[in-house]
């Protein structure tokens, strides 16, 4: 019998044979080397290592391993290859969005999470979106702003 | 897998249960701040008895391992949850964080946990020697400590649909988003035929175990909102004695003052 943990990482199946009670965080960065996921607290509090999991915005330090067992993880490194990441590059590029860039890989998967559930978002419902990924150097206005040009001028995309 | 079990099937999980000693693991974003993992993981994600929600009639019955997200985007959940949940840490810790983990985990700050106070559900345990149904206030026995045999999973919460449109919440906290709450208030009353058909309160935030008083919420059921408020006097009284805040991250003076605060103003939102 298998007995590894066997999940879709950014669109390639892997097996992982560690511990099941192992942080994704900690797996995908020294196992995977996927280091675009950044950890700022261990503690769910900051959102700097938020990974997309089955769909959803998830802070990979709070998901033990067994949990993605037949799930799919995309990180950073793996939405970077889409028209969609395209789109919101642009945009934050745009606006000046990112200064120290620490809570970016988060920032951004969490505007791809807002944006698939919702095309055209308001305002409000952006900074909720955001609320849970802490930036200390931006003040969000920029962020915010650079994910309503990404929704309007990524029309379509999402 | 090595150090957990993901089982497909509530029966697989409950014979793993007992064969084992295992940590169930609903969301993880409780247990997952802890460093030290002993016990190996049953993870609960994977087992569809525990991810259903159905309305019965009397109850609107919700899978324990049903996340807040799911809640918030489910037709059957009634407003006070929803207003709740949304008002619980972020999208990300919404996304995988359960109502089942939220209330095993034993903690008095649970947000969830004080609806289902406030509206007095059941809940449902399984375990080697088969189901039991107990009132979500018997299952908390103090801080971090629950009426849960180690072989037992908490499989279903049982919400009482009656009272539940009528309500007044509060969630004090240090900020809007990520907040821990400092305090908690959630309040039901329906006034009925000119007569308090139904009040229920439940404190959250201010003692070991989320408060919830009906001995004491009885003094004015049966009453005219006149009558209400000539017993208002008497029932803050009570709630002032039965109270009694522990110090934590906010002095219990502070808690005890807001609580009554936030009683007065539910009374006031209903002419009481």
């Amino acid at each position: 019998m298998d007995d590894a943990i066997v999940f879709t990482l950014n669109g390639k199946q892997v097996r992982y044979a560690g511990s099941a009670t192992a942080r994704l965080l900690d797996v995908l960065r020294e196992d995977y080397r996927l280091t675009g996921v950044k950890c700022g607290c261990r503690e769910g509090e900051c959102g700097a290592c938020s990974v997309i999991l089955d769909g959803r915005l998830a802070n990979s330090c709070m998901v033990a391993m067994g949990r993605v067992d037949g799930g799919t993880v995309t990180t950073i490194e793996g939405y970077r290859e889409t028209a969609r990441f395209k789109a919101l590059d642009e945009a934050y590029a745009s606006v000046a969005a990112v200064q120290c860039g620490y809570c970016i890989p988060g920032m951004v998967l969490a505007s791809e999470c807002i944006l698939a559930k919702n095309p055209h978002p308001s305002e409000a419902e952006i900074r909720v979106g955001i609320s849970g990924n802490l930036c200390r150097c931006t003040g969000y206005n920029a962020i915010v702003k650079a994910i309503g040009i990404a929704a309007k001028e990524g029309e379509g995309l999402w | 897998m090595v150090n957990g079990y993901a089982p497909i099937s509530l029966r697989e999980a409950l014979e793993l249960m007992a064969a084992h000693k295992l940590t169930p693991y609903a969301g993880g974003t409780d247990l997952m701040i802890e460093e030290k993992r002993e016990d190996s993981f049953l993870f609960l994600h994977k087992i569809p008895e525990l991810k259903q929600v159905s309305d019965d009639g009397e109850y609107i019955r919700f899978g324990a391992a049903c996340t807040f997200t799911e809640l918030l985007e489910h037709s059957l959940t009634p407003a006070l949850l929803k207003e709740a949940l949304s008002r619980i840490a972020a999208p990300a810790i919404r996304d995988e964080g359960t109502i089942g983990g939220n209330i095993a985990n034993g903690s008095a700050k649970a947000d969830s946990a004080l609806i289902f106070f406030v509206a007095d559900a059941q809940l449902k345990l399984a375990g080697a020697g088969g189901e039991r149904l107990l009132p979500i206030k018997d299952f908390y026995l103090g801080r971090k400590r629950l009426d849960r045999r180690p072989d037992e999973l908490l499989v279903e919460v049982l919400l009482p649909k009656k009272w539940l449109g009528s309500y007044y919440y509060q969630k004090i906290g240090a900020r809007k988003a990520l907040a821990i709450s400092r305090l908690s208030f959630a309040g039901l009353l329906t006034i009925e035929d000119g007569k308090i058909a139904h009040c229920a309160t439940a404190f959250g935030a201010v003692s070991d175990v989320i408060i919830r008083r009906a001995d004491i919420d009885a003094m004015l059921i049966g009453k005219t909102p006149a009558e209400g408020k000539a017993a208002k006097a008497a029932y803050l009284a009570a709630f002032n004695e039965a109270i009694i805040p522990i110090r934590g991250r906010v002095s219990a003076e502070y808690r005890k003052t807001v609580c009554l605060n936030l009683l007065g103003d539910f009374l006031e939102r209903f002419g009481i």
